[in-house]
């Protein structure tokens, strides 16, 4: 993940948006069929029993159009983008 | 020193209580000795204080209001389940959203053993329920509800009772409700408790944050018994009660007791009877899902939230259960991840995976028989686990596991050489039968 993170562009606070995005899992809905780390590689790891691990940090450009794509296919409706107002990031 | 060193046998004026020096009522009325396990049954009864006797002691209870916020904040009152949270802040949030309110005093005291919710509801019930009905007022509630497991019948009746007694005195209140939900060991879980008071299974669930939840759908504040207690006192303008209920586990059996903030933790233990030989090895803080303290470090600490959080401690709902000398806290931190397995709600990956992998792999430790690939697993598992559940149980597990790797850190080379605890073959804490 720290290649693709020093890779990030570094903005200024103010140039950045008001919002971040977290892509979220909810473990009692998971079952750990596991298409969301096929789907959203540079965001979902499979832990040694096939639940997804999700980045903690915000989600970059890139790394948000995937991570629709695992919340879209997930069949136990499993995954959700979290919305993070810029005040409470800390 | 004596009981009455610490006041605690002492029955006096609660308004101005020398117990708590001088700083807010005391909670208990007299401090209570019960089995080891098993339900808060005290060996050493106390007659329930009737409400007559609770306004002669404390004065009647004000209206609440939505200053009572402004009030909570400025004397610093937090959680007594155990995460010590600042109660402002969840009045805050529940006041955020815009359905229904159900507010919640949480007696369903799931920590094995813990018996100082139950000791409270049972000598000073119509504390908790004056902190309940302050709760509901001042945050305009629908209902308000004690939430109790399942199997607490003497709690149950007390409460049962004292409602009845203040329906029958015309208390001008909103309408207070008993709910015993199950007795299995996440039914005391707030999301729990929330899910099945709107009609689902007293099973945890995760939080949506940032979704579109409907701007009507109903809220639920769930607030520990003593922490409604300690809000009904201070709604009076007394001084926030320094002080922290206790379940101690003794040489033959628990104590409940109130100790002022600041007592030494030595203190405690000489009036529990454990300093009369050998010292503790170590002590078991906070109960099964809490942690480790090494002897050494027991002889520093006080009973301050605040104090113990700077170490990186937590006294969590006040559980303090010593570890004799000659016993192994690796054998016993095996059996308590065994039974913390056991009692997963079996919802969340992580959780119904990664405890009895830890469990399998504490008890390979504890026998000395772990591979050193089972060892690096272990450690592994812990970090693949924590924070991955719904609830906090995963957590409290790993959190145990974490401090015992590290208290009984010597104990666990010694095992590894092949030289394991003389006592690992007997278990000295009250861990109950798991059900996997």
């Amino acid at each position: 993940m720290t290649g693709r993170d020093a890779r990030r562009p570094v903005s200024p606070v103010a140039a950045r948006p008001a919002t971040e995005l977290r892509l979220r899992v909810d473990p009692v809905a998971c079952d750990g069929i596991g298409l969301c780390a096929h789907l959203a590689p540079s965001v979902v790891e499979l832990d040694r029993w096939g639940y997804p691990v999700v980045v903690g940090h915000d989600l970059g450009r890139g790394e948000a159009g995937e991570a629709r794509a695992a919340v879209r296919a997930c069949p136990r409706r499993a995954l959700w983008i979290e919305t993070v107002q810029r005040s409470t990031v800390t | 020193m004596s009981p009455d060193a610490l006041g605690l046998s002492a029955r006096v004026d609660l308004g101005r209580d020398p117990r708590t020096g001088g700083r807010g009522p005391a909670l208990l009325l007299r401090a209570v000795q019960l089995d080891r396990s098993g339900p808060a049954d005290p060996w050493n009864a106390v007659a329930t204080e009737r409400l007559a006797d609770l306004m002669d002691r404390v004065g009647p209870r004000p209206r609440g209001t939505a200053e009572l916020i402004g009030v909570l904040e400025r004397e610093g009152l937090t959680g007594h389940g155990g995460a010590h949270v600042p109660t402002w802040m969840k009045w805050r949030a529940a006041l955020r959203a815009g359905g229904p309110l159900t507010v919640v005093a949480n007696g369903a005291e799931s920590e094995p053993l813990s018996a100082k919710d139950a000791t409270l509801l049972q000598q000073r019930p119509h504390l908790v329920l004056d902190g309940l009905a302050l709760a509901a007022e001042a945050l305009g509630a629908r209902r308000a509800v004690v939430w109790l497991h399942g199997a607490d019948e003497v709690t149950r009746a007390a409460v049962q009772a004292a409602i009845n007694e203040r329906r029958a005195a015309r208390t001008a209140e909103p309408l207070l409700e008993v709910v015993a939900g199950p007795t299995h060991y996440l039914a005391g879980e707030s999301s729990a408790i929330t899910q099945a008071l709107n009609g689902g299974p007293a099973l945890p669930t995760a939080r949506r944050r940032g979704t579109d939840a409907a701007a009507d759908s109903p809220r639920t504040l769930v607030q520990n018994v003593e922490t409604l207690a300690r809000l009904a006192l201070i709604a009076r303008g007394y001084p926030p009660t320094a002080t922290m209920l206790l379940t101690v586990l003794t040489p033959v059996g628990r104590e409940v007791l109130e100790a002022p903030r600041g007592t030494p933790f030595t203190d405690v233990l000489e009036l529990t009877g454990w300093l009369r030989g050998r010292p503790p090895k170590a002590v078991l803080l906070g109960g099964f899902g809490g942690m480790w303290v090494h002897w050494r470090d027991v002889e520093r600490l006080t009973f301050d939230e605040a104090e113990l959080r700077a170490v990186g401690l937590t006294a969590g709902a006040g559980v303090v259960a010593p570890l004799p000398a000659g016993s192994c806290g690796l054998a016993e931190t095996a059996a308590m991840a065994e039974y913390l397995a056991s009692m997963s709600a079996r919802q969340c990956g992580p959780c119904l995976f990664g405890l009895p992998a830890l469990a399998e792999g504490v008890r390979l430790l504890a026998a000395g028989t772990a591979t050193r690939r089972e060892r690096i697993q272990v450690r592994a598992d812990l970090r693949a686990v924590a924070g991955r559940g719904a609830c906090h149980h995963p957590d409290g597990a790993t959190r145990l596991i974490t401090s015992a790797l590290t208290v009984f850190e010597h104990d666990l080379d010694q095992h590894a050489r092949g030289r394991v605890c003389p006592g690992s073959g007997e278990i000295t804490l009250p861990v109950p039968r798991g059900t996997r």
